[in-house]
């Protein structure tokens, strides 16, 4: 194949490449000597930034440069024939050095120093005779083994250096040393920058020689020298590294070029120059941080050459060169992003690289238009030798030609021809995506979505244009959703209509449905009579026909299209499931369960409502929604029996809605079910059918859901207003069991407390299984309370099942009851639980529970008191002497308690004086606040330090028509003192006045000891008595003295009998355990103080009995 | 005088859309549609600093070869768009701006009414006349 002309607009190699100073090294054996190859790679690898611009060439011995043209004094006569030579930049890059390196192994004490210095010199001489005319600057590096000794020191080396310099007539400055050892790389960066600087003095002069000829050049007839010279300079000025000036240089071969008068046969040349100088100043502009400039630069060239079209016949080189310009400058421009430089949302590579793609499009069109009717290559090839051309973007068949002669117009119209043909066979379309896909990685960079989708169209446009309708449809498709969701429905149907048409292309049925069904909605633009033919298009292919192809469709891609479509509807019926989830299609569809929560029998109903709006009628076979349990998901159909026949067919714009209604499991209680999918069928399972599967959850228009009720809408069915409700909770059935408890709080403290209930079965069925349940709805009182299903008071274990029938007919009712007691003041909470079944078809388990509070308050409070025998309280017991022991009984409760019996049951050591004891209290109805109180005799008989227990306090008790119930209470007494002595007294129950009266003091030892006391009776204004009034007394062990007084009393009322004092005579210290204190409280509580005294009887009033004189004869 | 005006809700979809050439719609809702990709970075942008005095006018948004495109944001997020022809000097600065402007007070009216529904797509046929009048420069 003949070299391609396309050349014309990309840049060569040597343009692009970095400019760097060229240094030669030659003397360097890398092949064969290990120590030569590792100081080249030192030098000639690892180029990092940070060292010198330079870049190193090996030269052989036998190096051929290039020859040097004779200098010319004169340019009067000399016109030149291009504008840029093509070998120029390469030579000045690759080939002719600007500085020679020889390197030479020599150390100054060498032995054979002579004959090496010799050699050394020859070969410098050999060099330097290659490079005659050259200013090539030519430097020796003596690599030394030993180590350099400081400057100065070793004077056999300066010598030696000396005469080195003078054989090889070298500037002592041009002499290095490089001594192989450990700091290679600090050397070599070091000799570096002192060829750096050589470079640099040898282009300055190079740049002298250019500037030199500008004086012989004139205006008229060297245009093109003036351009190449400018061009030169800043190139010689680049690699000299100094860009600023090479920026300059080229600002003027640009604005010289811009003098040339641009005419045919010169237009592909001048356009090439201006897009190399063009490239050098951009990228130069943006080296130099000056961006704006260098976009500035870039539109201004544009500008200027966008109309410079040349040959009519070649537009496609124009618009290939523009493509080539915008997508280099992108290049450039994203290259320099790389480096740090920050792009904008306006101003990125990309933008570039759009525009390339769009005129690559242009160059392919034109070439579409022009290249048509090429069908051979010309003969002979008038592209023969376009590589070798002296000069760039000049025509291989009249290469060199001045614009003054007339071109040969068979040789040109060959030429054209052969360039037509070439270009016919370019990839455009592999441009143009490559370009595209540049682009759209760059406006995603930049945060540009929506126009980065529009170059994803246009980049599928073309892979439609390229017959790639595959890759095209993969891109449409993925841009349809935001189109979708931002609601550009223009562009959307746009879209869609060219999806359809690559669906249709590459028979893809699922993709082509889809599209279909979302193309006829009502969202489309499409017109009216388009949509009907893709209404039809559906028909034809749930009839199994290849559906009609778009008319605007070249005959040959319908043909392919057809036969793809051949086999894909011939083989078995098509069963297709489309997710039409996620689009906007001819059907809308909304469902929504009735309520939040359905009970487990209750049949759960979703609405479904449909919503068609294709512009001619669908039916519909099926429709259905799925159910998703957190278990599994199932289908429920809208029942065939209750569709009339019609009811599933839709005309634009109708909504209808179906009612959908089952069962939900048992196992879905207290589960959430959610509304899955919306399924409606097309043609048939036997034939084929399609399966369309909706979203509930697919709502576009959400923006402003309230005003929707705004809109006016004439249908019968709001279908916008319709809101979804997905998801349901399936609870538990609500029993309609009746249940009645009946109890009265407050429970009482130990007592059985019944609770009766009644059940009644008022469910629509009969209910078997029954089981009743009783437990504490908290747990820590469940060893303070115990329960009973019976009055028997035997507690039974929780949770306690009541013993009911286990079955119930309707409405037939049974009782039941349980009791509990509680031993602490708490609140007990109850839960009684029934469960059971539903006697049905299918039986449906049921619960129903009912909790009740039950507090509890203690029946009464006994408190206990205990008397002497004068009925007065005592706190201190004493062996021997009779107690009285008074319980009261308060009764609490807030209704009337009843008790039965009480009953004081001693423990030793205490025992009851009473022959014949009686419960007073017993069968007394206490109401609430009310205290019974009844005394009991009882005498302890052991001392004690401690409280003494009494005993037992029993009381048996119940409510009004309530359970018996025994409360028991331990007394606690006080502390049991023993005394020796006894003391009663012993008188009648009242006197009269004037009337004698005995009374007789016992005194009893109850010790083992002989007890003196002294007795002494005090003299009363009441009474005249008789008797001892001071005496002493000894009372034997264990024996009674009685000492009788007669008393005569002289007033009548409540009197204060005359004082016993009782003393120990103070010189008998043989008294044992007793004290005059313990004494005196022996009198106290032993002793009345006073008696009642009757006033005298008016005549002689019969004596009571008890005054007999007999009885008291009887007083010992 | 613009060639092409459009009006798009605060959802990014368009609620307008006029071209004085209707042949043309498509290409022009492209570029509107893209345009709004700096739009949206604007306001990005500008929201982060002082977001109480903003301005509204949002000036060029883009420069293609045929035609200029220009941006203007009412408080509410609705977004209008003016394309004007790049050949047509005529129109500065300013007078884009009034352009705006009286769009935005049309824009206002209708949303007045109590028959149209904020959301949805401006069909009215005055409304439709108003700025046909405000793009060929006849009010």
């Amino acid at each position: 194949m003949q070299s391609s002309p396309q050349n014309n607009s990309d840049l060569p190699p040597e343009l692009c490449a970095k400019p760097l100073a060229l240094v030669g090294v030659s003397g360097l054996d890398t092949l064969n000597n290990a120590v030569h190859k590792s100081i080249w790679e030192t030098f000639s690898n690892n180029r990092r930034a940070d060292r010198s611009p330079v870049l190193f060439k090996l030269i052989g011995n036998a190096h051929e440069f290039p020859v040097i043209k004779p200098k010319r004094t004169s340019y009067d006569w000399y016109i030149p024939k291009g504008i840029l030579k093509r070998n120029w930049m390469n030579k000045h890059l690759y080939e002719i050095p600007a500085v020679i390196v020889i390197f030479y192994d020599l150390d100054w004490n060498d032995s054979l120093w002579n004959e090496k210095m010799i050699e050394c010199a020859s070969r410098v001489q050999s060099l330097r005779a290659a490079l005659e005319g050259r200013n090539t600057r030519i430097t020796v590096v003596l690599i030394q083994n030993t180590l350099p000794l400081p400057p100065g020191e070793d004077v056999l080396a300066s010598d030696r250096a000396i005469s080195l310099c003078a054989s090889c007539e070298l500037n002592s400055t041009s002499l290095f040393v490089l001594p192989h050892g450990d700091h290679l790389q600090g050397y070599a960066v070091r000799l570096e920058s002192a060829f750096y600087e050589f470079a640099q003095n040898y282009y300055h002069n190079e740049i002298k020689n250019v500037r030199a000829h500008k004086e012989h050049l004139n205006k008229n007839s060297h245009q093109y020298l003036l351009v190449r010279h400018q061009y030169k300079m800043g190139f010689l000025y680049e690699l000299k590294q100094d860009i600023h000036t090479a920026h300059k240089h080229y600002t003027h071969a640009y604005n010289n070029l811009l003098e040339i008068r641009i005419v045919d046969t010169n237009a592909l040349e001048i356009r090439t120059v201006a897009g190399f100088i063009n490239y050098k100043l951009c990228k130069l502009m943006f080296a130099l941080n000056l961006p704006r400039d260098a976009i500035s630069q870039f539109k201004a060239h544009i500008d200027r050459f966008k109309s410079r079209m040349g040959f009519q016949e070649l537009t496609f080189e124009h618009y290939a060169w523009l493509s080539k310009q915008f997508s280099v400058f992108g290049d450039i421009f994203d290259e320099a992003v790389k480096l740090g430089l920050p792009a904008v949302q306006t101003q990125h590579p990309g933008i570039y690289y759009q525009q390339a793609a769009q005129y690559a499009i242009l160059r392919k069109k034109s070439c579409q238009e022009l290249c048509g009717n090429v069908i051979a290559f010309p003969h002979p090839d008038p592209l023969e030798g376009s590589n070798y051309l002296e000069f760039y973007g000049q025509r291989p068949w009249r290469p060199g030609k001045l614009s003054a002669e007339p071109p040969d117009p068979q040789l040109e119209s060959n030429g054209i021809q052969a360039i037509q043909f070439l270009e016919k066979q370019h990839p455009h379309s592999n441009t143009i995506v490559a370009l595209y896909g540049l682009a759209i990685s760059q406006y995603k960079t930049y945060r540009c979505p929506r126009t980065r989708r529009h170059l994803v169209l246009q980049m599928a446009e073309e892979y439609y244009n390229s017959h790639d309708f595959g890759k095209a449809l993969t891109l449409l498709t993925h841009m349809l959703a935001d189109f979708r969701s931002e609601q550009w429905w223009l562009l959307l149907t746009d879209i869609l209509e060219k999806a359809i048409r690559c669906a249709y292309l590459t028979a893809s049925i699922s993709d082509y449905v889809i599209l279909s069904l979302e193309v006829i909605g009502k969202n489309s633009q499409l017109n009216l009579e388009h949509k009907k033919k893709i209404h039809d298009n559906i028909q034809r292919i749930l009839k199994k026909q290849i559906p009609f192809g778009d008319q605007r469709l070249t005959p040959d891609v319908l043909q392919s299209a057809v036969i793809q479509w051949q086999p894909k509807l011939q083989i078995e019926p098509i069963h297709l499931t489309l997710d039409l989830g996620k689009i906007t299609s001819c059907i809308e569809t909304k469902a929504r369960f009735m309520q939040n929560k359905y009970e487990a029998d209750q049949n759960v109903t979703v609405e479904v409502y449909i919503k068609c709006t294709s512009p001619l009628p669908l039916v519909f076979t099926k429709v259905a929604v799925t159910i998703n349990t957190p278990t599994y998901n199932s289908e429920y159909a809208v029942d065939n029996v209750n569709l009339s026949s019609g009811s599933l067919e839709f005309n634009t714009d109708e909504v209808k809605r179906f009612v959908i209604e089952f069962m939900p499991d048992s196992n879905d209680v207290n589960n959430e079910i959610q509304i899955g999918a919306i399924t409606l069928m097309m043609g048939t399972p036997e034939d084929s059918s399609l399966d369309l599967k909706f979203n509930p959850l697919n709502i576009l228009n959400s923006t402003c859901q309230e005003l929707l009720h705004f809109k006016y809408c004439p249908d019968k069915l709001d279908f916008d207003n319709i809101l979804p409700l997905t998801a349901t909770t399936i609870i538990p059935r609500h029993s309609k069991l009746e249940i009645g408890l009946e109890y009265a709080i407050p429970a009482l403290l130990g007592e059985w407390f019944e609770i009766k209930m009644f059940i009644n079965n008022e469910e629509p069925h009969s209910i078997k299984d029954m089981k009743v349940e009783v437990t504490l709805g908290k747990d820590e009182t469940i060893s303070l309370t115990e329960f009973s299903t019976n009055s028997s008071g035997i507690p039974d274990k929780l949770p306690i099942a009541l013993n009911l029938p286990s079955s119930l007919q309707k409405h037939e009712k049974c009782t039941g009851n349980f009791y509990l007691r509680a031993h602490k003041v708490v609140e007990n909470i109850i839960e009684v639980k029934i469960s059971y079944t539903l006697d049905r078809d299918k039986p449906v388990i049921s619960i129903k529970t009912e909790t009740i509070i039950v507090p509890v308050v203690k029946p009464f409070e006994i408190t206990t008191k205990f008397l002497s025998s004068l009925m007065e309280e005592v706190s201190q017991f004493y062996v021997g002497e009779e107690v009285g022991v008074m319980p009261s009984i308060r009764c609490l409760s807030p209704w009337p308690i009843v008790i039965e019996s009480t009953a004081m049951e001693f423990s030793s050591p205490f025992k009851s004086t009473e022959n014949n004891v009686v419960s007073h209290l017993a069968n007394t109805k206490l109401a609430n606040k009310e205290v019974g109180v009844e005394l009991f005799l009882g005498v302890c008989e052991k001392t004690s330090e401690s409280n003494v227990t009494v005993g037992q306090y029993m009381v048996k008790w119940r409510r009004e028509n309530g359970l018996g119930t025994t409360s028991q209470l331990t007394i606690l007494g006080y502390p049991c003192e023993w005394i020796p002595l006894e003391l009663k007294m012993i008188a009648p129950a009242h006197g009269l006045v004037r009337t004698p009266l005995l009374i007789s003091y016992h005194l009893y030892n109850r010790s083992q000891q002989l007890l003196q006391l002294e007795i002494a009776m005090e003299a009363s204004e009441a009474f005249m008595y008789a008797g001892y009034k001071q005496f002493n007394v000894s009372v034997l062990p264990e024996s009674e003295k009685t000492i009788q007084y007669n008393l005569y009393p002289l007033i009548a009322g409540s009197v204060a009998l005359p004082k016993l004092i009782l003393t120990i005579p103070e010189n008998t210290g043989e008294v044992p355990d007793l004290r005059q204190d313990q004494l005196k409280s022996l009198v106290d509580r032993s002793l009345p103080t006073h008696l009642y005294v009757m006033p005298q009887v008016k005549g002689s009033p019969p004596t009571p009995d008890a005054f007999k004189p007999r009885k008291l004869a009887k007083i010992k | 005088m613009a060639v092409c005006v459009a009006i798009i809700g605060k959802d990014n979809s368009p609620k307008y859309f006029c071209c004085l050439n209707p042949d043309e719609e498509l290409g022009f809702q492209y570029k509107v549609l893209s345009s709004l990709d700096v739009v949206e970075e604007k306001l990005n942008t500008t929201n982060k600093g002082t977001n109480d005095l903003r301005e509204l006018y949002l000036g060029m948004l883009y420069s293609l070869e045929t035609h200029k495109i220009y941006g203007y944001v009412t408080n509410t997020k609705i977004k209008f768009i003016i394309v004007v022809d790049s050949t047509n000097m005529a129109l500065r600065d300013n007078e884009i701006r009034s352009m705006f402007r009286k769009l935005h007070s049309e824009y206002a009216d209708i949303v007045c009414n109590p028959f149209y529904i904020p959301g949805d797509a401006i069909c009215s046929k005055s409304f439709d006349v108003n700025v046909k009048n405000i793009m060929t420069g006849t009010v």
